[in-house]
């Protein structure tokens, strides 16, 4: 082991990355100037189910206009699950014989810019028999419901059943809640929007691709496998990424259709997504609806939950997962932290006339946790007792750890019980509860609401091959390369997008290294230079890239240390290393001097040494099923019962992830990552008319909560370390957007607790929450009596 | 096509547009000055706001033609600006910025909101900054830079006339 | 999200903007409205005529009596007291909350207005305050109360080639009483509901008035004459809902709810202020 130089584990250390945003000069996609650029804009669909019998190209320009038949050489990728029931339609670039939702490119447009590029479009006509659209992913089911693929016996990509103890013994349990809960569908909303620039490099003879995305790599991957090019000929370059959120880690037909026009065409073609094109037809997310049954004892015990979960997945099956992962994990997550033992939960994964649904923040588990905290809460209002003491009751406590859930998770380590009760205290909950008897000055009415989530970070091969997923991200990769002047550059194949990879990594390596984080650059980004990886999604970077950098320079560092002792004519045990320096007992030597000895004076190394410091390693967690963060998210709200208007009066978070190696970057996670949820539970929504059109599709419609709506979260940190990574991280970057839905659900609920009113869809618009208090009051008043209990 | 002069961070530039060009459009393609982000085009996210004639202004809703003749100030061209120095800093050290799309858009305004008055609470800042989607730091790093920066900048900035 | 092409002219003076708006040609303010609707290719035209800083236009004056605000006064410039305020503080505020500085930094009153966007915050305001339009156009000019100038959502009484120039605003007295509410689903985004209350202006009707209800900014005359008449909540609350019933084509539920509580918000604010 190398000794702790500085403490840069756990330091505050302010992000490297800053200072070019700071000037205005960082480098995204859209900046990219190359010579003979020409840009593209799409013809899109704007009937959301029909027969396309024709596209005419203007006579005029007819080369410029690229249709389905101009792209007919591209493969289809094979998307989804490696599973036999898992059924997928093609999904190539352009719609062919079909188009199946609004927003799906028909043809692509090139011109001198944009604007030239929009006005060929707009000349491009589209002949489509419009067939009924399918919108509800519910009633898609119906035997006689329209079918978007013929051939399939109804409308889902999948139809599965998780099931774990004794589902039959529920049906005697005293007390039995149905509900159905509505979480609907949203865009994900990267401030910057999509964008790819590609061009075909002659000399090199090779495509090259900037593109804006998580993972280069993969996506090298999938254009290879549509174009029908070798990998070595294809270059991903991704530069600065304004956001991502999983919404930029698909492979999607905008972005397949330019590079295979950049094959065909002698200058660089680019495509930026516009915020339009982005609300319609990008990565749409979250849309699930519940129909659970929850069972417990009287004495709040949770005995079970049996139902339904439908994903409303959109049209087409994403490259390379598909829609089925937000399915399952959204079921498997559904017993949250409970000693829930009976489980029986038929799953469908439903194909609509929407633009396909792909990964967001949190993935099917804001859907979970917003479905089985609503029901403890319901369970508790049921038993007249309070929801934070049904959750006392049934939470699996640290003793239990590790503990195997119905849902067929492992728990690893931490202690929740704690996570809610500290969460319970910050947020005042006893002082909440009496300022509610005394009522608000304003005619607002104050509710406080708690949820609990989970996070599975660091999940290698086991869970992935579980998953049956056609790519199996169970490693990440770095290449550390020490220069000739001791200095060092790391290459992952992880894609920062605002996580400060470029920080947090260097402060990995300064550990290991004893080395100074200014004297280490991380670069990724560039299938050209980096190692492959896998890119930066389901909170795996910390864990898994900084696994792989951690033990690259522990390579070098045996390395340096071999050396360092020849040259100190020591043995390499007699040595240690401290501020870039290798000792002795009497003397030491610096590795600037031992970095050009090997690598431009051999003749200084010893004998069998080779010269050059440079490793790549790949590093996957000693138990590859995931270390779990978690943490207990409390809200309290003022509601005002007449408008519907939801203010955030306090937010706390009570989590634990593990070690933290930069806790300011891990605070702007969970701040960054509440803020997406507060957007899906009370903001955020794409709603669609009876035929399929989008009704949200500018940001005067669409809702992203800005500094006003967004309230200063307080955070209370525990750290129990994972066993099974390196110093005992644990992923965080998705856990602030899973609770905020339930936790505000809860707390809108908790408000209008004694008239039962019904809280049961998400966003919690002024209207529906206004409307569900009008509902309860009247019901209320009509039967009092049973309406209290 | 027209060919108009701008005056851009203090130099007259000749560039030669469309009408129907934006100012974001002409900065970013025609001018190669980056810096100006475009989140939405439709005035919303704010991604894109600049200064002319000394106001915050949305660059993806004002016309390059209409800009003629008026003072144009980009992030770019507030490299040395005082104010801007001192909300930099505090962006750094408050971690009031992540992936960094939002971030130039959300100087210019904050610099705007110190230079015309002080903002003394939480809640003054959060609603100069409305118009300012940040999509990743939830706004909290952000917000504390900016009373940072007003509180040190107090002394030394002019009142506003 | 480009516009089509259309050309552009800088207008020298009134007269001259006149003279280009022919045929399928807009006047061009600050673009806050038209720029957007234009990039979405919602609107197009052949020709903008930019009026934005025509001295007439960004004029303003006072007597005692009333107000005249230049049409191409920016919303920033009513929010910092750079021109007077008829309604003694009210346009600040209400300014103040419309949209966003930089957006209020280049749209106009007259832009809002002429928009005749039924959820607009100016419409509702000018209503409120009584104040009329002068329109200058191809034959000369006429006046026009800003409730007769805007006829729908979107529509107003302009007819192509004409232009406006001011609003004359009358003074509320000094005992006036004022409020305003609004609910909107976010902070700067459109109004759901927004009501400008107007009370004890000397001896004009008290002015209660909604927008984001009906197909453009009203005063609601029965929820008016039940202020007037100091009748109690239950039968302001009768007033609002008949009132809606008349504006908007079948009320639901939460329209109701909205909009009397909105009514009852700015009623209230009027009383303390
Ligand atoms: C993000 C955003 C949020 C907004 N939020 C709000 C809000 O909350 N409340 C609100 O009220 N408004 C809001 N607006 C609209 C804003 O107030 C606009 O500035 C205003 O509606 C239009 O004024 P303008 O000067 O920009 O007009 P322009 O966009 O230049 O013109 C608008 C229309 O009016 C015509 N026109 C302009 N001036 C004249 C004139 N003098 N005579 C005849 N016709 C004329 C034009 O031809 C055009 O048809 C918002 C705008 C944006 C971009
Ligand atoms: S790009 Fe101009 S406001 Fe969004
Ligand atoms: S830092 Fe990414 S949008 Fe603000």
């Amino acid at each position: 082991m190398v000794e702790h130089a500085g403490g840069w584990i756990g330091a505050s250390l302010l992000r490297k990355e800053d200072a070019r945003h700071l000037l205005g000069a960082g480098a995204f996609v859209a900046d990219l100037k190359l010579r003979g650029l020409r840009d593209v804009a799409f013809v899109r669909s704007d009937v959301a189910h029909g027969v396309l019998t024709a596209v005419h190209k203007p006579d005029d320009a007819a080369t410029r206009v690229f249709t389905a038949e101009d792209l007919a050489w591209v493969n289809v990728l094979e998307a989804g699950p490696e599973l036999a029931a898992f059924r997928s339609g093609p999904y190539p670039p352009f719609a062919s014989g079909k188009v199946r939702y609004v927003g799906q490119p028909v043809a692509a447009c090139v011109a001198q810019n944009r604007a030239h590029a929009e006005d060929l479009a707009e000349r491009v006509s589209v002949e489509i028999d419009a067939l009924p659209a399918v919108i509800d992913c519910v009633d898609a089911l119906a035997p006689d419901a329209a079918r978007l693929f013929d051939g399939w016996p109804d409308n889902a990509f999948i139809t599965s059943r998780v099931t774990e103890g004794d589902p039959a013994s529920l049906a005697a349990a005293p007390i039995r809640l149905h509900r159905r809960l509505r979480m609907n569908r949203q865009a994900t909303v990267s401030l910057e929007c999509r964008g790819i620039v590609a061009h075909y490099d002659a000399r090199l003879d090779e495509l090259v691709i900037h593109l804006s995305t998580q993972g280069p790599h993969v996506m090298r991957r999938g254009f290879a496998m549509a174009l029908g090019l070798p990998e070595h000929k294809i270059r991903v370059i991704a530069p600065d990424v304004g956001g991502g959120f999983g919404g930029k880690n698909r492979m999607m037909p905008e972005e397949l259709a330019i590079a295979a026009i950049a094959m065909k065409v002698p200058y660089p073609v680019r495509w930026i997504e516009d915020r339009r094109e982005h609300l319609i037809a990008s990565v749409h997310a979250r849309e699930h609806v519940y129909d659970l049954t929850i069972s417990a004892d009287t004495s709040g015990v949770l005995l079970g939950i049996e139902g339904d979960v439908f994903v409303d997945a959109g049209a087409y099956a994403l490259w390379p997962s598909g829609p089925f992962m937000e399915t399952s994990m959204a079921a498997r997550n559904l017993p949250g932290p409970y000693r829930i033992r009976h489980l029986d939960i038929r799953t469908h994964t439903v194909a609509t006339n929407k633009a396909p649904l792909g990964p967001y923040r949190g993935v099917g588990r804001p859907g979970a946790c917003f479905a089985i905290e609503r029901l403890v809460d319901e369970v508790a209002h049921a038993l007249g007792r309070e929801p934070i003491d049904i959750r006392r009751l049934n939470m699996v406590t640290s003793a239990e750890l590790p503990y195997d859930t119905a849902g067929g998770l492992r728990f690893d380590t931490g202690d929740y019980p704690a996570a809610l009760e500290t969460a319970i205290e910050r947020i005042g909950f006893s002082a909440v509860r009496a300022r509610q008897k005394t009522g608000e000055p304003d005619g607002r009415v104050i509710g406080v609401g708690i949820a609990f989530y989970s996070e599975q970070s660091g999940h290698g091969m086991a869970e992935w091959t579980k998953r049956k997923s056609r790519v199996v991200p169970g490693y990440e990769s770095a290449r550390v390369r020490m220069l000739p002047d001791g200095s060092v550059v790391i290459h992952v194949g992880v894609q920062n997008h605002g996580q400060g990879h470029e920080t947090s990594l260097a402060q990995i390596a300064a550990h290991e290294l004893g080395l100074d984080p200014d004297r280490i650059s991380i670069r990724y980004g560039d299938t050209a230079t980096a190692p492959f990886g896998f890119g930066t999604f389901a909170s795996r970077s910390i864990v898994f890239s900084g696994g792989a950098v951690a033990r690259s320079c522990r390579m070098i560092v045996e390395k340096l240390r071999l050396i360092g002792a020849h040259l100190l004519q020591a043995t390499p045990d007699a040595v240690r290393i401290e501020h870039g320096r290798v000792l002795s007992a009497t003397g030491s030597v610096s590795f600037a001097e031992i970095a050009a000895a090997a690598s431009i004076r051999q003749e200084l190394l010893p004998d069998g040494v080779e010269p050059l410091l440079e490793v790549v390693s790949t590093y996957e967690p000693t138990d590859s099923r995931g270390v779990f963060s978690y943490g207990t998210h409390a809200a309290v709200v003022a509601v005002e019962p007449e408008t519907g208007e939801v203010e955030i009066l306090d937010y706390v978070v009570a989590e634990d992830c593990g070690t933290m190696i930069n806790p300011l970057i891990v605070d702007g996670q969970i701040q960054g990552g509440i803020a997406q949820g507060i957007g899906t539970a009370l903001y955020e929504e794409i709603p669609f008319s009876d035929l399929g059109q989008p009704l949200a599709t500018t940001f005067a419609d669409y809702m992203v909560p800005g500094a006003s709506e967004i309230p200063a979260v307080d955070i209370a940190h525990a750290c129990t370390p994972a066993l099974v990574t390196e110093y005992g991280v644990k992923g965080m970057g998705e856990g602030g957007a899973i609770a905020p839905p339930a936790a505000l659900a809860n707390a809108i609920a908790d408000a209008f607790r004694d008239i039962g009113v019904r809280i049961d869809e998400t966003p919690l618009t002024p209207r529906r929450v206004s409307d569900a208090v009008a509902a309860a009051r009247s019901a209320h008043a009509a039967q009092p009596s049973e309406a209290a209990s | 096509m027209r060919t108009i002069t701008l005056s851009v961070n203090g130099e007259d530039l000749t560039v030669t547009v469309e009408p129907r060009e934006s100012l974001a459009d002409v900065l970013r393609e025609r001018l190669d000055l980056t810096g100006t982000h475009l989140g939405c085009e439709h005035g919303v996210c704010g991604a894109c706001t600049i200064e002319v004639d000394g106001k915050a202004t949305r660059a993806c809703l004002i016309l390059a033609v209409m800009a003629e003749g008026r003072r144009i100030t980009t992030i770019e061209g507030l490299r040395d600006d005082p104010v801007a120095a001192v909300l930099r800093r505090h962006f750094h050290e408050q971690h009031a910025l992540q992936c960094g799309f939002c971030t130039p858009g959300m100087l210019i305004m904050a610099r705007d909101l110190l230079n015309r008055s002080t903002p003394s609470s939480e809640k003054d800042v959060r609603e100069g900054l409305a118009g300012q989607m940040c999509r990743c730091t939830g706004y909290a790093g952000i917000v504390r830079a900016v009373l940072a920066a007003a509180d040190e900048t107090t002394s030394t900035r002019s009142p506003t006339p | 999200m480009k516009p089509a092409p259309f050309d552009y002219v800088r207008a020298k003076s009134l007269g001259e903007a006149l003279a280009a708006l022919g045929d399928d040609a807009m006047p061009l303010a600050g673009g806050q409205s038209l720029l957007p609707l234009l990039g979405l290719r919602m609107a197009s035209a052949r020709l903008l005529v930019d009026i934005g800083h025509l001295d007439e236009l960004r004029q303003s004056s006072a007597t005692d009596a009333t107000v005249t605000l230049g049409a191409a006064v920016t919303h920033a410039e009513i929010e910092d007291g750079r021109v007077p305020d008829p309604g003694h503080g009210l346009m600040r505020s209400i300014a103040r909350k419309l949209a966003y500085r930089a957006v209020r930094n280049q749209g106009t009153i007259g832009g809002s207005v002429a928009m005749a966007d039924p959820a607009a915050d100016w419409p509702a305001c000018l209503v409120a305050l009584g104040a009329t339009a002068r329109i200058a156009g191809p034959d000369g000019e006429r006046r026009v109360a800003v409730t007769d100038l805007i006829e729908d959502i979107y529509t107003t009484s302009l007819v192509p080639g004409e232009i406006i120039v001011s609003f004359d605003i009358p003074r509320l007295h000094a005992a006036a009483k004022t409020g305003t509410a609004k609910v909107m689903r976010k902070t700067g985004a459109f109004a759901m509901s927004f009501v400008v209350a107007v009370l004890h202006d000397g001896d004009q009707a008290d002015r209660i008035v909604l927008a984001g209800a009906g197909r453009r900014a009203e005063r609601l005359a029965e929820t008016s004459d039940a202020v007037a008449a100091g009748m109690d909540e239950a039968a302001l609350r009768a007033a609002v809902a008949a009132d809606l019933a008349g504006l908007m084509d079948a009320p639901d539920d939460y329209a109701v709810r909205l909009h009397t509580a909105v009514v009852l918000r700015a009623l209230a604010e009027a009383r303390r202020s």
